[in-house]
């Protein structure tokens, strides 16, 4: 079952007459990428902006990142979201590299969205600040939501998809500058030297902690809350079948980006066979009753010991409650006699004593820490914002305030902010990109 | 808040459902609630149901308040 | 020029041995023993120093810090050392005790140095600085030398690296901080991962802390005659939220009178928690302060009262340190209010 994911290495990206590809140059019409933008009725107003790294641009409230991409195959790129469900682990899918469609509301942001900075100090804590951006700065007839702060997004989240497939469409006929294969056998077909190398298995527990449809991620459509953990092709979440969804403290979050790129799945491909044999994917997710937590802990462990999976990476997309699946799930695996790592953020505080997870268990005795999410972090004015500043204190977003008694408003007159981590977009990276850890001081 | 309540001598159950956060915490009477959204009433069952249970569970609150325990207890509930 | 005041023992302090350990405290304007080398190599001055026998400060700990406190209202300085202490168990919580006390009147950074396995390790490194230190006195050049760069980063307001790489006991303190190279958390996890399916050593970047536990409260014996209260960190609040109560990372709590109430309506109270989904408790926030089931006990005669106020406040991405003091500010109205005993609700 063989992925080919063929690459373009975008090294610009400008606005012009057509939509073209060459040279290394993605050249977008923008009135008729707004057009196009513009057919899902929802969308009542729509801008285009192109940003850079190092552009002294902060943008806010974010609410998706997605790789433009096309599969030459005519098949959605997003199976169950963008489009009918059809399979995702094999087949061609071309890829613009370097770039990223951002979807930013022009008023209303939320308790999940989070915030990214281009260029200046802020740039260090966003994946996405190394990337050039195609800004998709919307706002829509969601007016149901606007004053809520927990908000689905949908409309503007199913924009910058399907917008990524469109802009990508330019490339469909063209040869790839290289070409990265994924190539997973079936488990059971695989030749003694691989089969005796340790088994591994990675963990994906997804957020999903949303009773109502709309806000958790999305397996080939599907809301993950209504999910068992279940065995998945690693290149099902590399081409497509996961969309992020719309609840969680920004920083915790896994954008659509994160998963068609997982740093984690990749680097396992890339000691397959050599030092490790992978086994592929267990797709779990983040329960909100001790109940749920525990039966998804079972399935992760059975599914291990029946696979025989000598060792697991597991990786949390959330903290708080959802600590508790985590650990659950790791302890379990131990249990088990797999030898597990976990990946996850913490919440010492800002002051940095408290408890790093909801709970705590001996038998986590190998884990990657990728920071704190209640990090005060204080930036000064950008010149140039897209968005609404002004949501980060007044929407409920997690991590910025409308007062503090010590600290103020997080979004002060003359547009410099003081929020947590909490509201870095997709900031911790637990997917697998965070260059930060914990350290005790 | 569980310890800094029992700390100051009050006897305190906490009412939950992430027992292991509860344990972690360091509560020691611990009454075991059906979820995180709505502790003590389910809305996909009747008033009546969402009422009796939770009548029962905080009547076993106030048993585990009246309780000696030696070590850390999460009390049982039979709805 | 920055200015610093040191402390040593009656030994290091030129006192004299054993037989003079119940020195009284003295301070003296110039440099003695330790004191000169460490100033030697210090980017600013030491202007004192602060002499007590060990035993003295042992057996009459109160009225030494009192009149050490007391010197040095008098005097202007930016940072505080002690030591080294090396093994020596006395002088080791002599030079946290006066640091702690130091710290907390003045808010200056206090430094001091000891061996792992003296006593005043366990009991002051979540307070301060304590570097780690030799055993006995033969390393006094080394742990100077080491407290001095410690010193010298304070001083001149560089950042720190954090305990491992600057050689002090960590003080449960975690922040985030990006890693040498710049390694990614993939590469990260799949290593450990490598190493650990080898049988070859790791180091996990989460230890797991041990947990602190408090004594179990006594039972209450006769309910009948008891004042139970309802406390939650559901943020059930008033619709309007008076209070302002955070929806998240919460430093406020409310106290809201229910004595006319016999449940919690939809539309006069709601959750304001961000952290779950809110449908639930705003159509019926008895699910999470179950007001309704406590009134019928108490008209059952099962409590002997309810309390006429709960008490709430958020707990997602709430710091222990914020909760300790919201759950003490609580625990005084509760006392007050005669309450006997609390049911605490939490999401």
């Amino acid at each position: 079952m063989k992925l080919k994911i063929g690459n373009f290495h975008v090294k610009d990206i400008v606005f012009g007459s057509e939509l073209s590809y060459r040279d290394g140059v993605l050249t977008i019409d923008k009135e008729k990428a707004l057009d196009f933008v513009r057919q899902d009725p929802h969308i009542t107003e729509a801008q285009l902006h192109i940003v850079k790294p190092g552009d002294m641009v902060r943008l806010f409230p974010v609410k998706e990142a997605v790789e433009p991409r096309i599969k030459t195959n005519g098949e959605p790129l997003f199976p169950g979201f963008s489009g009918p469900v059809t399979g995702a682990a094999e087949g061609e899918t071309k890829a613009l590299k370097g770039c990223s469609v951002l979807a930013v509301g022009r008023h209303w942001g939320g308790f999940q969205d989070g915030l990214i900075d281009m260029g200046g100090e802020g740039a260090k804590y966003t994946y996405f600040s190394g990337l050039i951006n195609v800004v998709l700065v919307a706002d829509t007839d969601e007016t149901f939501e606007q004053k809520e702060q927990q908000k689905k997004n949908h409309a503007v989240r199913l924009a910058v998809h399907k917008l990524a497939e469109y802009l990508a469409a330019c490339v469909k006929d063209l040869t790839p500058e290289d070409t990265d294969e994924y190539d997973f056998e079936p488990v059971t077909k695989r030749d003694s030297g691989k089969n005796g190398l340790p088994s591994v298995i990675y963990v994906m527990q997804l957020q999903s902690q949303m009773e109502e449809d709309g806000y958790n991620d999305l397996v080939y459509g599907w809301d993950a809350n209504h999910m068992l953990p279940t065995f998945m092709n690693p290149n099902e979440i590399l081409n497509g079948a996961v969309v992020s969804g719309s609840f969680m403290p920004c920083s915790s979050k896994w954008s659509t980006y994160d998963f068609q790129n997982a740093p984690v799945i990749r680097r396992l491909y890339e000691e397959d066979g050599k030092t490790l044999n992978f086994l592929g994917v267990v797709m779990s997710n983040l329960n909100v009753a001790l109940e749920q937590k525990e039966r998804s802990a079972v399935f992760v462990k059975e599914l291990a010991r029946s696979l025989g999976a000598d060792a697991a990476i597991v990786a949390e997309e959330g903290y708080g409650n959802p600590d508790a699946d985590f650990v659950a799930c790791i302890a379990a695996l131990e249990d088990a006699g797999v030898k597990t790592v976990g990946m996850t953020n913490e919440c010492t505080g800002r002051d940095g004593q408290s408890q790093p997870l909801v709970t705590l268990d001996e038998k986590l005795t190998a884990i990657v820490s990728c920071g704190n999410v209640s990090e005060l972090i204080e930036l000064p004015p950008m010149p140039v914002v897209l968005g609404e500043l002004e949501s980060l204190a007044r929407d409920g977003v997690s991590g910025g305030w409308s007062d503090d008694e010590l600290l103020g408003p997080s979004v002060r007159p003359d547009g410099s902010i003081i929020m947590e981590n909490n509201a870095m977009f997709c900031g911790d990276q637990v997917i697998g990109w965070s260059q930060k850890s914990m350290i005790e001081f | 808040m569980v310890k800094e309540i029992e700390r100051a001598g009050l006897p305190v159950v906490q009412m939950c459902n992430l027992l292991p956060v509860a344990k972690t915490t360091g509560a020691n009477r611990i009454v075991p609630t059906i979820s995180i959204p709505y502790p003590l009433g389910d809305p996909k069952t009747s008033r009546e149901e969402q009422n009796k249970l939770r009548y029962h569970r905080v009547g076993v609150a106030l048993s585990a308040l009246t309780s000696d325990i030696q070590e850390q207890t999460v009390f049982k509930v039979d709805i | 020029m920055k200015k610093a005041i040191m402390y040593v023992n009656q030994f290091f302090g030129q006192i004299g041995g054993e037989d003079k350990a119940d020195f009284k405290p003295v301070i003296r304007a110039e440099q003695v023993g330790p004191v000169q080398p460490m100033a030697a190599q210090l980017h600013g001055e030491i202007t004192h120093t602060v002499i007590c026998g060990d035993n003295f400060m042992g057996s009459n700990t109160e009225e030494a810090l009192a009149f050490i406190i007391g010197e040095l209202e008098k005097l202007e300085f930016d940072l505080f050392i002690a030591g080294p202490a090396f093994q020596a168990g006395r002088y080791g919580v002599a030079c946290g005790s006066v640091c702690r006390a130091v710290s907390r009147r003045f808010g200056v950074p206090v430094v001091t140095s000891m061996h792992v396995e003296n006593p005043g390790v366990e009991m002051f490194k979540k307070d301060m600085y304590i570097m780690k230190g030799g055993n006995s006195a033969v390393k006094m050049r080394g742990n100077l030398a080491d407290m001095a760069r410690l010193c010298n980063k304070l001083l001149d307001g560089e950042p720190l690296l954090g305990a491992e790489a600057e050689r002090y006991f960590a003080r449960g303190i975690r922040h985030q901080a990006w890693t040498e190279g710049n390694s990614t958390a993939a590469d990260r996890a799949v290593d450990m991962l490598l190493k650990r399916v080898r049988g070859e050593a790791f180091v996990t970047e989460l230890p797991i802390p041990k947990l602190d536990r408090v004594p179990i409260a006594t039972a209450i014996h006769d309910l009948s005659k008891a004042k139970v209260a309802l406390v939650t960190s559901g943020g059930i609040v008033p619709v309007e939220n008076p209070d302002k109560i955070q929806s998240a990372s919460a430093t406020r709590w409310g106290r809201y009178d229910i004595s006319s109430m016999d449940r919690l309506e939809s539309g006069v109270f709601k959750t304001i928690h961000a952290g779950y989904d809110p449908a639930a408790a705003d159509a019926d926030p008895n699910v999470v302060v179950p007001l309704d089931a406590l009134r019928e006990y108490e008209k059952e005669g099962r409590i002997g009262k309810l309390d006429d106020h709960f008490y709430t406040t958020v707990g997602t991405g709430t710091t222990q340190g914020e909760a300790q003091r919201m759950a003490r500010e609580m625990v005084e109205c509760l006392k007050k209010d005669g309450v006997d005993a609390v049911i605490l609700t939490s999401t």
